[in-house]
């Protein structure tokens, strides 16, 4: 145990993201516990109308203020009428504290079966994380959750950790923002922090071509398969034959419409778009196998070449598009450059060889291999740290603080509830740098 | 089926025990039981068995490294134990799993690596004593050192995060510089616990040159910046140096390989000058590479030790006079470096050549009498001596014939002069002139032989009979170059 430096105080690690929250032990390779960030509820008025949800629905539902809600697999992803969906994060922020407590005993007790008031517990923020953010899930975690102990770090950091690196150039890629982070000696450099959200733009794409009128192939139906009765095998490209739940289609509401859609766009994305390794080149796109893929109406079609234009989306916007757009989210490539403009020369060469990529949305087909070839045409040494399992790029965030959370030189860090009742919220600022 | 026991008393055999099973069968050996020695592995004692040889009981237990006894033998108690770090200030009481064994009150170990860098404050009189400074406001420098101290001197982190409300721009050495001048003054102006060296270490590490700091910034941001044209013709012309450097290289080598075939010896010329120290900072790969390039040839001219003297003994004599060598003794005089050394050589070309001053006259005389030095057929030793001692002669000969023409001029001169002063009459004092000149004459060719006598007469003054094979003197001197004879007729006698 004392060889690595470890000494597990059997501390809590909550890494909360725009697609799931993780949760588990510190020392652990893997989260105990990941559910989805999205949740549904009922709005208050709605919950007194709909009298059918059971309380034996696996405990997910948790009440926030008057509202029911639904947290974990089966909270968003089960078909209840008039049902919202709700997501308290927002550009890899929390925006909406509400359901934060909920979320999270939610995972903790629900899913891990434990208790945060015996447990230190490390949470993670994205670096660009504002200070009141910080010290209310400090006052979350010490006054609802009564937690001993605590500690906020920051997601690149972690990532930089989990990486066995204390200098890194962190590229993650996230749900719903990419950033390129500069991290010295286990510090962000805050001048060299950049992010967009550059993975909504890409979704916003590979919608648009699946839902866009085609000259090849009908536009295709993002029906889920919560409110599919029955569907008929078609050819290729053929009109699907399937018929709806009548009955639950009105029940639907718009946002959980909305996120059904973004779900049914994620996993096409997920399967089937891909992106060149060297750059967009007209030839060898036509040479790339084409793939199959079977919407949840039956509807199936082969995408060629069109889904390595989605991937291009992370690296190079045309012209007309930027000046479609002028706020566009910056592609990767850019991201990188302004990061590295803000950083000192020296740093540069020192970042630029430690590379690491992470983040759920890096394991898009091809991404790792694309950076390679962008970052080559613009510096002579580089390196790329992307681990192949992708245990490892989904939650890197967490494995870093896992490993932070069990080292035996961290626990001098933690914010203890002493110091909590008698600093107050400054000490967040002053311990977590 | 009938058991062994139901055989035997059929066959009315006694009942024996299961020591012995038949007659056939060997007694089981009671020593199977036997302990097997220590020092034998059991494996070895299974196989010799135990008429182990008395050497193996003799060995000592082999000395092995002790096997490590994971986990003590038994079970090992663990029990979760709240600590409290002395790392932290409040009273926070974290658990962790511990050995029971493991003394409780023994100082959390993760402690002792919380080391807090020293940190310098200073009274409003130090300030105003020795810490002013113009680009500098006393809030800002504490604020300033305030941050250095949160973040450990991390000097990148420092800058990144250094916002002082109103401040100017602070450039990472601007920092550096004032953190260093103010530690540096603090440390001089205090009074000092320790010694003299130990003060003098802390001000050496307190050293800072911001001007060289920011230059070298600067030559680091230029090198970074360079445009891709300018990174190729750079590459460009470090290959080229590269090729005009093994050129260079080549040429050496070649001209060593050369000087050693042909004279024998190391050239001793100096090495060509590589200009190896920048190429190495240009480019650090390729610098094992040209190490070795340059090491090659290099060691042949510090260590080939060829001028040694060829061993001169005398005890092979008759060894060498059985085979015909003949051992050239270098001059004793010459002392042994490279210019005393003779590589080997062939002897046509150590025939001796007349003096360039009367080479030609020596020539013509050599080839008036049938001997060709251009054309020594055999040129063996005693040959080659041969042809010297004729060459000698010959130059001896044109030598003499110089002085002899030079006297006889003179007599003639003087005779003259006598003829004018008697006024022609008087041929007695001729007659002596004639004489003197016969006697020369004649003196001389004793002791020659027939051929020599031939010559001699050739270069008289007087109408001679001439020989059938010499030509006047006189033709000598005025048409040697029309009177050489094709060398047709062979030498025969060398």
């Amino acid at each position: 145990m004392v060889n690595y430096g470890g000494d597990e105080v059997s501390a809590l690690v909550v890494d909360i993201g725009s697609s799931s929250l993780r949760a588990g032990y510190a020392g652990d390779d893997t989260p105990k516990a990941i559910i989805p960030s999205s949740y549904g509820y009922f709005p208050p008025s709605a919950s007194s109308v709909d009298g059918d949800v059971t309380m034996n629905e696996a405990g997910s539902s948790q009440s926030v203020g008057k509202a029911k809600s639904f947290f974990g697999h089966s909270g968003p992803s089960i078909w209840r009428a008039n049902m919202e969906i709700g997501n308290p994060i927002a550009d890899g922020l929390v925006a909406d504290f509400g359901p934060i407590p909920a979320l999270i005993r939610h995972a903790l007790e629900d899913v891990m079966r434990c208790s945060a008031s015996e447990h230190p517990v490390l949470v993670t923020e994205p670096s660009w994380n504002t200070p009141a953010n910080r010290e209310r899930m400090a006052e979350i975690m010490f006054e609802e959750f009564q937690v001993p102990a605590f500690y906020i770090a920051n997601t690149s950091v972690l990532n930089t950790f989990a990486a066995g690196k204390g200098s890194a150039l962190v590229i993650d890629i996230g749900q719903s923002t990419a950033s390129v982070i500069p991290v010295v000696d286990g510090f962000v450099l805050r001048k060299g922090l950049q992010y967009s959200s550059l993975p909504k733009l890409v979704h916003a794409h590979a919608r648009h071509l699946l839902t866009a009128p085609n000259p090849v192939r009908p536009p295709a139906e993002l029906y889920p398969y919560q409110l599919i009765s029955n569907k008929q095998a078609v050819e290729p490209n053929a009109p699907p034959r399937y018929t709806l739940r009548e009955d639950r289609l009105a029940g639907v509401t718009q946002s959980w419409r909305e996120w059904y859609e973004a779900r049914e766009v994620e996993e096409w994305v997920q399967s089937v778009a891909g992106v060149l390794d060297q750059g967009w080149n007209d030839q060898v796109v036509q040479h790339r196998q084409h793939k199959q893929y079977e919407f949840p109406t039956g509807y199936n079609a082969w995408f060629g070449p069109e889904r390595f234009g989605v991937g291009e989306m992370y690296f190079h916007h045309s012209p007309q598009l930027v000046a479609g757009n002028p706020n566009i989210p910056k592609h990767i490539p850019g991201l990188i450059t302004d990061s590295l403009r803000a950083c000192d020369q020296e740093l540069c060469q020192v970042l630029i060889s430690n590379v690491v990529l992470t983040g759920g949305g890096s394991l898009f087909t091809g991404l790792a291999d694309r950076l390679g070839s962008e970052l080559a045409r613009h510096f002579p040494h580089f390196k790329i740290h992307a681990p192949g399992n992708p245990i490892e790029r989904r939650y890197g965030g967490w494995l870093g603080g896992s490993i932070l959370a069990s080292l035996g030189t961290f626990h001098q860090l933690w914010i203890s509830r002493e110091e909590w009742q008698e600093h107050g919220k400054a000490i967040v600022g002053q311990r977590c740098k | 089926m009938a058991s062994a026991a139901d055989v035997r008393s059929i066959l009315s055999l006694p009942a024996v025990s299961s020591s012995a099973a038949g007659p056939s069968q060997p007694k089981k050996q009671a020593a199977s039981s036997t302990r097997k020695p220590e020092g034998i592995s059991r494996e070895l004692y299974s196989l010799i068995g135990p008429s182990a040889p008395t050497i193996a009981a003799q060995l000592a237990k082999p000395r092995l490294k002790q096997k490590p006894n994971f986990g003590g033998g038994g079970k090992v108690k663990w029990e979760w134990r709240s600590f409290k770090n002395a790392a932290r200030s409040d009273s926070l009481e974290l658990g962790h799993w511990v050995k029971a064994t493991d003394s409780p009150n023994t100082d959390y170990k993760f402690a002792k690596y919380n080391v807090q860098p020293t940190t310098y404050e200073w009274s409003q009189d130090e300030y105003s004593r020795y810490l002013e400074d113009s680009q500098w406001t006393k809030e800002e420098t504490e604020y300033f050192f305030k941050l250095a101290h949160n973040y450990d001197l991390r000097w990148y982190i420092i800058h990144d995060r250094y916002e002082y409300p109103n401040g100017p721009k602070r450039e990472l050495e601007d920092l550096k510089d004032r953190y260093y001048s103010v530690c540096r003054k603090l440390v001089r102006n205090r009074t000092w616990a320790g010694d003299e060296a130990s003060k003098g270490q802390l001000m050496n590490s307190f050293q800072y040159d911001k001007e060289k700091e920011t230059l070298r910034r600067k030559y680091v941001s230029s090198l970074a910046n360079r445009t891709p044209e300018q990174i190729q013709e750079e590459e460009a012309l470090y290959i080229e140096i590269k090729r005009l450097e093994q050129n260079e290289r080549q040429f050496k080598r070649d001209r060593e390989n050369l000087l050693r075939t042909i004279a024998g010896i190391d050239s001793g010329l100096p090495d060509v000058v590589e200009d190896d120290a920048t190429l190495i900072i240009a480019d650090p790969k390729k610098k094992k590479l040209k190490g070795i390039d340059i090491d090659i040839p290099q060691t042949p001219v510090l260590t080939a030790p060829v001028m040694k003297r060829p061993p001169t003994l005398n005890k092979n004599a008759v060894y060498d006079a059985t085979h015909c060598i003949i051992r050239n003794d270098p001059p004793p005089t010459t002392p042994a470096t490279k210019v005393a050394h003779t590589p080997a050589y062939l002897r046509s070309f150590k025939i001796p050549y007349p003096k360039a001053a009367t080479a030609a006259k020596v020539n013509a005389l050599l080839t008036e009498v049938g001997v060709s030095n251009s054309r020594l057929v055999m040129p063996t030793v005693t040959n080659c001596q041969l042809l010297e001692s004729v060459i000698d002669a010959a130059t001896n000969l044109v030598e003499l014939k110089k002085v002899l023409d030079k006297v006889n001029l003179d007599i003639e001169i003087l005779k003259n002069r006598l003829d004018l002063r008697e006024d022609g009459g008087d041929g007695a004092s001729v007659g002596d002139a004639m004489d003197i000149e016969d006697r020369g004459e004649t003196a001389e060719p004793e002791g020659e032989n027939e051929r020599s006598q031939s010559v001699m007469s050739a270069r008289s003054t007087r109408s001679r009979k001439h020989t059938r094979r010499s030509m006047s003197i006189s033709s000598v001197d005025t048409t040697a170059a029309t009177s050489t004879r094709p060398g047709t007729k062979r030498q025969k006698r060398m």
